[in-house]
């Protein structure tokens, strides 16, 4: 039986928050929010989750780069799979045209652009979840 | 000799020039040792917050990192800088979390901060470190008679970094009494210049300094002091603009204090970038006769 | 977790170690509108913004050049006798109005902080002709004949560079960026 996945969402924007949160909800996930990395980072200790989706640009500007390193140094959250979920080349598109963002500046996680097609959020959540379940085993 | 890590500023380059060489010629009078930080760069002023405030206090401790690689006190003359770096090096001495991610992003550049550096400010390194009896002495042309208004500006004083009295603080006019000027009282002595408005909203910015400027003027004062490149600007190279908007007829010098410092102790005006403003500090030079004919006798 | 996030919620996120919404505490005595110099040529006084933002008018809130006329001298942070950081508050809603691409029309206030913000990532210092290119096109013939006449007399009295200057560890500086905001290629 596979037990409800419990997912996270940690980002500013409460608009896409809604949008995603009602997608992921749809497809049988449980899902909290945080809107700030600060409650975010409590959230995550006092709670186990399966699955952390992340926003980049939150409170003071790139927030997210230094939640996602400060959760792969934390021996407990290590592990957590992220998938990062941000909308950062329009939010500040003037200041490094045409360039991608970076991928892969934290181990183990994935990076969609916003907007994200809900097939294909769901086809990256169920995947990190399954790499996931497979590392434990 | 007091030794500090000098972080001049992008402005001290260019529009404040005076600023920078009237501060090295008062150092060196008083046995101040003003030393450039190596490869400093722009601390971001007030441009940055409004995009990555993340990224604004990395521009900062990249400056204090190397500072700190001295051993010595970042000393900034501008009060945007100076503002700036003071609250970077106490967010990352409050913060663990952000200095540890400062330090990831100042890694790629072999840099560390780890918020030791003292941030002081030129005038106040002047009047407490070297003290006002010591400035004294070096006073050889008290600048009798000359009516000053001391303009501390905004940035210098607020935030509260520490002990100050933000409201009414008085270490300008005594240094300048010190230097045997006639400090006036100056009501908007802590009124801001505008600072970038003069570029983002020149109407209120004009608005903001011809209230400075009449201030000054019913108080009778010579010439207005200044703390900052910025402020210094505003006042100064824009007073013709203000007299065209506002139909004025404004003509009052603006000054560093370094400047006025520089005067009273007798250095030539021209060392101090005296004669290269927009408005003609001229005036002020009969203030420094006695030292020029002592001299000459 | 809050299901309906507020407006003013929103706004203390962005905020410097805001805990929980301080913005909720404002009083609306109008400290701030009394000591703010700027506040004759704003479209709303700062404590009207405040009202508007716990009233959640977000749209009007981001349209209004209040926050764009801030010229950040913290008369009223230091005097809000709520203690709230209302100059970082005007900062936080210039990020907000920033990332979202949404503010009043005819502002200088955002191109001057991507010129200058992109001109220190590319030379790591500042130079100002480059941000005369942000207001320059809002002005009239006279006046950009007097700016620059201005400019002139400061060029030839030293006082303006003619060529920008650039740090010598470029190089490292922008990869010390990238760690920041993580665009471009990895160092």
């Amino acid at each position: 039986m596979n037990a409800q996945k419990k997912l996270i969402i940690i980002d500013d924007d409460p608009n896409y928050v809604d949008g995603i949160k009602s997608v992921l909800e749809t497809a049988n996930y449980s899902v909290d929010v945080a809107y700030n990395p600060k409650d975010g980072f409590k959230a995550l200790q006092t709670k186990r989750y399966d699955l952390l989706l992340l926003d980049i640009m939150m409170g003071r500007g790139a927030e997210g780069v230094a939640l996602a390193r400060k959760i792969r140094k934390d021996p407990l959250l290590r592990e957590l799979p992220v998938l990062i979920i941000t909308g950062i080349r329009e939010q500040i598109a003037f200041l490094f045209p045409g360039q991608p963002v970076h991928p892969h500046f934290v181990e183990l996680d994935e990076l969609l652009e916003k907007p994200v097609e809900p097939k294909l959020l769901l086809e990256k959540v169920s995947s990190l979840l399954k790499m996931a379940e497979e590392k434990k085993s | 000799m007091k030794q500090y890590a000098y972080y001049p500023g992008c402005s001290l380059e260019s529009l404040g020039k005076s600023y920078h060489v009237s501060a090295l010629e008062v150092a060196r009078t008083l046995g101040v040792e003003l030393m450039e930080i190596e490869d400093w760069n722009c601390c971001g002023a007030t441009a940055y917050f409004p995009v990555d405030e993340l990224l604004a206090y990395t521009l900062t401790a990249r400056n204090l990192a190397k500072a700190e690689k001295t051993g010595l006190d970042f000393v900034a003359p501008c009060s945007a800088c100076y503002k700036n770096a003071y609250f970077t090096n106490s967010y990352l001495q409050k913060d663990a979390d952000l200095a540890e991610h400062i330090n990831y992003a100042l890694e790629a550049d072999n840099l560390h901060v780890s918020g030791t550096s003292r941030v002081r400010h030129l005038i106040e390194v002047f009047i407490n470190d070297v003290g006002l009896e010591e400035i004294k002495n070096k006073v050889m042309n008290p600048l009798k008679n000359l009516r000053v208004a001391p303009y501390y500006g905004c940035q210098i004083l607020r935030p509260r970094k520490d002990h100050e009295d933000v409201e009414n603080p008085q270490y300008f006019e005594g240094l300048l009494s010190t230097i045997g000027a006639d400090p006036v009282d100056y009501a908007s002595k802590t009124r801001c210049c505008g600072g970038s408005l003069i570029i983002t909203n020149r109407k209120a910015a004009l608005d903001m300094v011809q209230i400075l400027l009449q201030n000054a003027v019913a108080q009778k004062a010579d010439v207005i002091a200044t703390t900052c490149p910025m402020c210094n600007v505003n006042l100064e190279v824009y007073q013709n603009q203000v007299n065209r908007e506002f139909g004025t007829q404004y003509s009052i010098p603006v000054m560093y204090f370094t400047q006025l410092m520089g005067l009273a102790f007798g250095v030539v005006p021209g060392h101090l970038g005296i004669g290269k403003e927009q408005v003609s500090g001229a005036s002020l030079l009969a203030f420094a006769q006695n030292t020029k004919q002592e001299k000459n006798l | 977790m809050v299901d309906a996030l507020s407006f003013s919620s929103e706004v203390s996120n962005l905020m410097y170690a805001s805990h929980g919404d301080p913005i909720t505490n404002c009083l609306q005595c109008g400290t701030c509108s009394g000591t703010c110099p700027a506040v004759e040529f704003m479209d709303h006084t700062p404590r009207q913004i405040i009202g508007m933002i716990r009233a959640d008018l977000k749209e009007e809130v981001l349209a209004s050049n209040t926050y764009w006329t801030c010229a950040s001298c913290y008369n009223c942070t230091v005097r809000c006798p709520a203690e709230i950081d209302i100059a970082d508050m005007m900062y936080a809603l210039k990020r907000y109005s920033m990332w979202k691409g949404t503010f009043q029309e005819g502002l200088i206030g955002p191109a001057f902080s991507e010129a200058f913000v992109k001109m220190i990532v590319n030379s790591g210092r500042s130079f100002e002709p480059l941000l005369a290119a942000t207001y320059l096109p809002r002005f009239n013939a006279s006046d950009i004949i007097q700016e620059g006449l201005m400019a002139t007399g400061l060029v030839l009295s030293g006082k303006m560079p003619l060529l920008p200057k650039r740090i010598k560890g470029l190089k490292k500086f922008q990869q010390m960026v990238r760690r920041i905001i993580p665009i471009g290629e990895p160092s």
